[in-house]
């Protein structure tokens, strides 16, 4: 991972703005930011970016590709869409900034410990194995990542809306055991693997 | 209407504010023979509902009354209020207008007496103040209006009051019988003067135009600092009649947005510069007014205008565009939420008031009427020379006042060029 | 001229005729005024009234005075023709503005009754004014400069069938325009640069047979007035023509500002770093040889391009121009497209405060981010060369709040350094004045015009050199009539502006030759045909009218008296204000017509509580502003008897020293404001009044009378309640002070 990155940059030296423009999803658009901030304003997680999208946009142009990289921020983003109804340019800026976290994280730049990130990471695992989510497991897998006693407490703090979905049976207690995933389980192991290649190829990840 | 000559050496200007006033009488005053048509029932637009200009602060009365003078007296101009223009046939030098006359039921006999504004108790929006004032039925438009006579307003017609008015008018000027009649007037040229309108402030949704008391636009508070304007020159709020001693001023509210007008309105930021000083007359050292902006656009001379407004304490500059305004129900208060974008600082600023500074869009979709090029905004493009219909002032571009009328100048010049041909081949 | 005979005709109408003893008036009008004809009637502007006035007219009336409405009412009811026409204003101005009681009665009759004395004391001092017969009927249009502006004015004059002369200093026509690459588009998309099509125009304008072009030529003279200017035209071999013209459009254009004064962003450090000028050259001669622009230190290949807005601009320290130039965030902006359709690689960064872009300029904005041209909000410290050809653009970036950000290897620098006016002389420096503030001087002083006008040879300039009027609703009227500026060097303007804006000025030229050869006035008292003339005799040759005339119309004749110059005249009447032996008069306005109507008022005794105030107000603002303080029903004292004047530069002192002499307890006068930000419609007349004033002091001392017995205040037409209050603190004062001891001499 470590060499992509090395070799990113030494491909877009001193060019980050061209870097996102070529290796981001909808990086194209950032150029076209004017600086007026509705976005930044707009985000209800507002307050909990270090670097809001605006911000984010003029540091690109700046060429701080660390200091964005490696950011917190763009993990912050829950697809609310606010910023994009509201940007007077039309920027995409939801899909910027996954798209943004996603070269990140594929640079290996990506701060490890982030929240959203592991989440991210184990919601796709656990889909990606049998093509179909088991919410028990993700929720489990979830409570309990960082430890038997953090998890202990955190399930518990969840019991009330547990015992709720149990209820109203959405959830399945047996789900670790009953969970089937999709009919196809091999052609689905098939297209994703399918789709990487053809990604990673658009990107420019493959050697 | 019999009395209307036009022929193909005719200038006949739409539209009767500054633009189309201006062209009137410098065409007049060139020696052409001139019909100007205002929709409204007097000429002077919307420039008369401004309180004051910039950058001199002086007030548009004062051009009025020369323009006024010059169009009076002067035998080559014939004014038509309350004329709309459906459509313009034929081709340059050769021109046919349908316009219709829609019914004032006041005739020239109207000495503007106010007699019948006496008698009549129903009571109407006024136009002039953006609806937020109510005047009685039968009306003078405004205290410069001009032709100056009174109006009755069509809804009363067929009451009591209408009866009335009638009765009280010595001199037989009230005529309720009156119809709409459609004329058609030939001329050789046309300058389109049709003007602006604000934009729609209610389709900014997060700025709540349409929800909270206390935001108002940048037109409306032209007439709350006006002394002769609803509030009588006291700058209060809406919602509770509290001196708005605290006042935001947003720009760009509608304009350079892809969501609304894609283009800069080029006035806003002057107008909002402008309105900062209203404050300062009104409320002296207790004045606080905040500008949220994405460029100050406070283009050649008029830069001294800002710097002038920049060394006013009372004044502060924020570089954001605001994301949404809230409202505090107990207090009326509106609160701005967005990003100081200048080093980034997060703000929920509390304001007494809130006055977007809404764009300029064309009045009048012209396409629908004449055969004219405009481009992506709506406003008209110097065609090719062989035409004869010519754009002026915000019909042509969103222009301020000295550009207006310098571009109507320009389209008399054109128009003048049309008509002097048609001259010159009719020998 | 046939004998006087005056008709005076009282209206009934509006409630004139329930408020007011007409009778009486009518009695007044026949018994003091001496009317020859008196006429009540109860709707005086309906048909049948105007009628009724013509007949007499027909049969021999050739002074009217109309007792009804203001002046500014029924004007075309009233509109006779060929006869003098006095309004006594009783409805706005003396109903209207006393109260409907009964109480108020004996007041309100008394004020209609001198009105209905002053109304008829005019009409016997004036006459219907005819075209003075000396105007000049020469059509022509001058244009002096064939840059854009001037190619423009001089084609739409010739489309419109006048014939133009076209005066070139330079040996080719173009001017800046055709030294660039490309220009900013004027047309939808505004997305891309576009042609210039100079050769288009360049060959317009050389082949229309309307225009005859003068190259490497210079306007050495000029004298006359609209319809009669005699202009020289010197050639560089020092060869002249001497051509007659009717109106000039002045279009002399800009220079950019001097660069080497910014030694702090490299210009004349490094051959790197150019103005917006020197990228046009470089655009061009790489365009004429189909190569590709290169560093001009070097001739590199160039990678990176950064522009430097506001640079030398916006200046509020007042070392570098003030004001901001309009065009050139446009113009860095098409110029980095220059490097984009080169190369898209080429990095291209705008450092700016404020893009200005109005109208659909944001398009074009929108273009050149699409393109990759990358905009930076920062204020630029320094630009340094490493001595081997690339250079650092220290700024402090605003939106990252990094005070030390810095763009390093760039190759090419960019300084957008604005325009300055070739306005040539500022007539109002003095030329031995020792030391003139760089940034305001226009550093091009070289007369443009070189008028013969005994007030100096170029138009006068308004702030930092441009000869703008800073009329906001007449931007073409000029302090001298009949002579037009247009393009940037009446204000700053891109290209698409100073087209519309020489198109206008064209137009006014047209009207300028076409009023001229009428004898009519320009703006603002377009068509008045009445002009001053003087009383040879009486002259002193003091020079004052000469001196004061806003416009700089009144010339010295060989005997060193005034020469009016008609058609140069706005008729404001500030010469007859100025001249101290009162011998300058219009054939409708005169020291005479204004001070017989001031005589003409019944003034009652010391003992009868009852002051007269005289109130001398602008007709322009003031006085509007009384009418429609009386439509609005603002009701104001009765004591006031208001004489509407054509300017306040037009008020004689002797007026004043009159009134108060004939036992009026108190004068007021109400004229615009003046100064910088100046709104009266004659430029200076409101000044000259407010100058004249100050010396006001010294006749009330001379006459043993109290400060307060006159009082000048600025009014605005707008002040419609704030007039009546005005005139009330003055009647209360006057009441204060005590009655004029001059009454019955």
């Amino acid at each position: 991972m470590g060499d992509i990155n090395r070799a990113m940059a030494e491909q877009y030296r001193n060019d980050f703005l061209k870097e996102v423009e070529a290796n981001v999803e909808e990086g194209q658009w950032v150029k076209m930011c004017m600086q007026c901030g509705v976005c930044s304003g707009s985000c209800p997680l507002g307050p909990a970016w270090e670097h809001p999208p605006q911000e984010i946009f003029m540091m690109i142009r700046a060429g701080r590709r660390d200091e964005v990289l490696k950011s917190e921020s763009m993990w912050m983003c829950t697809s609310c869409y606010n910023c994009i109804v509201r940007c007077p340019r039309e920027l995409p800026i939801t899909h910027i900034m996954h798209g943004l976290a996603n070269y990140a994280h594929r640079l290996g730049l990506a701060p490890k410990m982030n929240p959203t990130r592991r989440f991210a990471k184990k919601f796709w695992n656990n889909l990606a194995k049998s093509g179909r989510v088991n919410e028990i497991e993700l929720s489990v897998g979830l409570y309990f990542m960082d430890g038997f006693k953090t998890g202990i407490a955190r399930a518990w703090a969840m019991k009330d809306i547990g015992i709720g979905m149990l209820k109203a049976k959405r959830l399945n207690p047996f789900g670790f055991l009953t969970h089937k995933g999709c009919k196809d389980k091999k052609g689905i192991h098939k297209m994703l693997k399918k789709a990487r290649e053809i990604e990673d190829r658009r990107k420019g990840f493959t050697a | 209407m019999a009395d209307v000559v036009a022929t193909h050496e005719t200038i006949v200007v739409v539209g009767g504010g500054i633009s189309g006033m201006t062209a009137a009488v410098e065409a007049a005053e060139t020696g052409k023979n001139v019909i100007l048509l205002e929709r409204a029932p007097s000429l002077g637009g919307r420039v008369s509902q401004l309180y004051k200009y910039f950058p001199k602060l002086c007030h548009p009365t004062c051009g009025m009354e020369i323009n006024l003078r010059r169009l009076r007296g002067h035998k080559r101009i014939k004014v038509l209020t309350q004329a709309e223009v459906s459509k313009i046939e034929g081709h340059a030098g050769d021109y046919k207008l349908s316009v219709t006359l829609h019914p004032r039921y006041v005739n020239d006999n109207c000495t503007a007496c106010g007699e019948c504004g006496q008698a009549v108790s129903a009571e109407i929006p006024n136009p002039f103040d953006y609806g937020l004032s109510r005047m009685k039925a039968a009306y003078l438009p405004s205290l410069m209006a001009y032709p100056q006579r009174y109006v009755i307003d069509p809804s009363i017609l067929g009451t009591a009051d209408a009866e009335k008015a009638k009765a009280a008018c010595k001199y037989g000027a009230i005529d309720l019988d009156m119809k709409p009649e459609t004329i058609t007037l030939s001329a050789g040229a046309v300058v389109w003067a049709t003007g602006w309108r604000p934009y729609d402030a209610a389709k900014i949704q997060p700025y709540g135009y349409d929800r909270f008391a206390n935001v108002i636009t940048s037109v409306e508070f032209e007439r709350l600092s006006d002394p002769r304007g609803p509030t009588a020159g006291r700058v209060v709020r809406p919602s509770d009649g509290k001196e708005a001693k605290n006042v935001a001023f947003i720009q760009c509210a509608g304009s350079r947005d892809r969501n609304h007008l894609t283009h800069c309105s080029r006035i806003c930021c002057m107008a909002s510069l402008k309105q900062t000083t209203y404050m300062r007359e009104h409320f002296g050292d207790e004045a606080q007014s905040t500008i949220y902006y994405i460029d100050i656009r406070a283009i050649d001379r008029f830069e001294d205008f800002y710097q002038k407004v920049q060394a006013d304490p009372g004044v502060r500059f924020l570089k954001s565009k605001v994301a949404n305004i809230t409202e505090d129900e107990a207090t009326g208060d509106v609160i701005l939420h967005g990003v100081d974008t200048e080093g980034y600082h997060r703000y929920d600023n509390r304001h007494d008031l809130c006055v977007l500074a809404v764009g300029m869009e064309p009045s009048v979709d012209v396409r629908s009427i004449a055969d004219v090029r405009v481009d992506a905004s709506g406003f008209i493009e110097l065609g090719p020379t062989d035409g004869g219909i010519f754009g002026a002032g915000c019909a042509a571009n969103a222009l301020d006042v000295n550009r207006s009328v310098q571009s109507a100048t320009a389209s008399v010049l054109r128009a003048v060029q049309v008509v002097n041909r048609v001259a010159k081949a009719e020998g | 001229m046939a004998d006087m005979k005056i008709g005076a005709y009282v209206c009934q109408g509006c409630g004139l005729g329930e408020r007011l003893d007409t009778k009486a008036l009518a009695l007044v009008a026949q018994k003091e005024g001496k009317a020859h004809v008196v006429r009540e009637h109860e709707f005086l502007c309906n048909g049948q009234g105007v009628a009724m006035i013509q007949k007499d007219i027909d049969e021999g009336v050739n002074r009217v005075v109309i007792a009804a409405c203001s002046r500014r009412a029924k004007t075309e009811a009233f509109g006779f023709e060929g006869v003098a026409i006095s309004r006594v204003n009783l409805r706005e101005q003396v109903i209207w503005a006393q109260p409907a009681t009964d109480e108020a009665r004996e007041l309100t009759q008394e004020m209609a009754a001198d009105y209905v004395r002053m109304g008829c004391a005019e009409a016997k001092k004036i006459v219907a004014p005819t075209p003075n017969a000396e105007h000049g009927t020469d059509k022509r249009v001058l244009v002096v400069g064939g840059g854009i502006s001037g190619m423009t004015a001089a084609l739409e004059a010739a489309r419109a069938g006048y014939d133009v002369l076209l005066v070139e200093k330079t040996g080719v026509l173009g001017g800046y325009m055709a030294k660039l690459h490309k220009r900013v588009p004027h047309q939808e998309p505004f997305a891309d640069p576009q042609a210039t099509d100079i050769e288009g125009l360049v060959a317009s304008v050389s082949q229309d047979p309307h225009i005859t072009v003068y190259l490497n030529s210079t306007t050495t003279r000029t004298s006359g007035a609209p319809g009669r200017f005699s202009v020289d035209i010197t050639t560089e071999s020092g060869q002249t023509a001497t051509e007659n013209v009717g109106a000039i459009v002045m279009a002399s254009g800009f220079t950019p500002y001097d660069a080497t004064k910014l030694p702090e962003l490299g210009y004349g450090k490094s051959r790197n770093v150019v103005d917006q000028a020197g990228l046009e050259d470089l655009a061009r001669a790489a365009a004429a040889q189909g190569e590709p622009m290169r560093r001009p230190s070097d001739g590199k290949e160039i990678k990176s391009v950064v522009f430097v807005q506001c640079a030398g601009q916006r200046d509020a320290t007042g070392t570098h121009l003030k004001y901001c130039s309009g065009h050139c965030c446009n113009t860095s902006m098409k110029q980095a497209m220059y490097f984009k359709e080169q190369n898209p690689s080429i990095d291209t960064a705008i450092i700016y405060t404020d893009l200005r872009t109005p109208g659909n300029g944001e398009d074009f904005y929108r273009s050149a981010q699409r393109k990759g041209v990358i905009f930076t909000k920062g204020t630029v410290a320094s630009v340094d060369e490493d001595g081997s050809g690339s250079a650092t653009v220290r700024f402090h970036d605003l939106i990252l709040d990094d005070k030390t950000a810095t763009m390093q290897g760039v190759d090419l620098v960019v300084l957008a350094t604005g325009l300055v006016p070739n306005s040539g002389v500022n007539i109002d420096i003095p030329p031995d004045a020792a030391d003139v503030d760089p940034a305001k001087a226009s550093e091009h002083a070289v007369s443009v015009l070189n008028l013969t006008y005994r007030q100096g040879p170029d138009l006068p300039q308004l702030k930092y050199g441009f000869t703008d009027s800073h009329f906001i609703c007449f931007p073409y009227e000029t302090r001298r009539t009949g002579i037009y500026a247009t393009g940037p060097v009446r204000r700053p303007m891109d290209i698409t502006q100073a087209v519309e804006d020489a198109t206008g000025a064209a137009l006014k030229a047209i009207q300028a030759v076409e009023n001229a050869s009428l004898g009519r006035a320009a703006h603002p008292r377009s068509g008045d045909l009445s002009f001053p003339t003087f009383r040879r005799e009486g002259c002193t040759q003091c020079k004052r009218c000469t001196v004061e005339c806003p416009f700089g119309a009144i010339d010295e004749d060989e005997q060193r008296y005034p020469q009016f110059n008609e058609s140069r005249c706005r008729r404001c009447g500030t010469c007859m204000g100025a001249c101290p032996v009162r011998v300058i008069s219009f054939e409708n306005y005169s020291v005479d017509s204004v001070g017989s109507q001031i005589k003409a008022i019944d003034v009652p005794d010391e003992f009868s509580e009852k002051p007269r105030i005289l109130l001398l107000a602008c007709e322009n603002d003031a006085y509007p502003a009384l009418d429609m303080a009386g439509v609005a029903g603002h009701t104001s004292s009765a004591f006031i008897r208001t004489v509407p004047v054509r300017c306040l530069g037009s008020v004689n002192m002797i007026w004043i020293t009159d009134a108060l002499n004939s036992g009026y307890d108190g004068v007021m006068l109400m004229g615009c404001r003046h100064g910088d930000e100046y709104q009266c419609h004659f430029v200076k007349g409101s000044e000259l009044a407010s100058y004249r004033m100050s010396k006001i002091d010294d006749t009330l001392k001379n006459l043993n009378l109290e400060k307060d017995r006159v009082r000048a205040l600025e009014v605005a037409i707008a002040d419609i309640g704030k007039v009546p209050a005005l005139i009330n603190d003055y009647a209360a004062k006057i009441k204060e002070i005590g009655m004029s001891p001059f009454k019955g001499f």
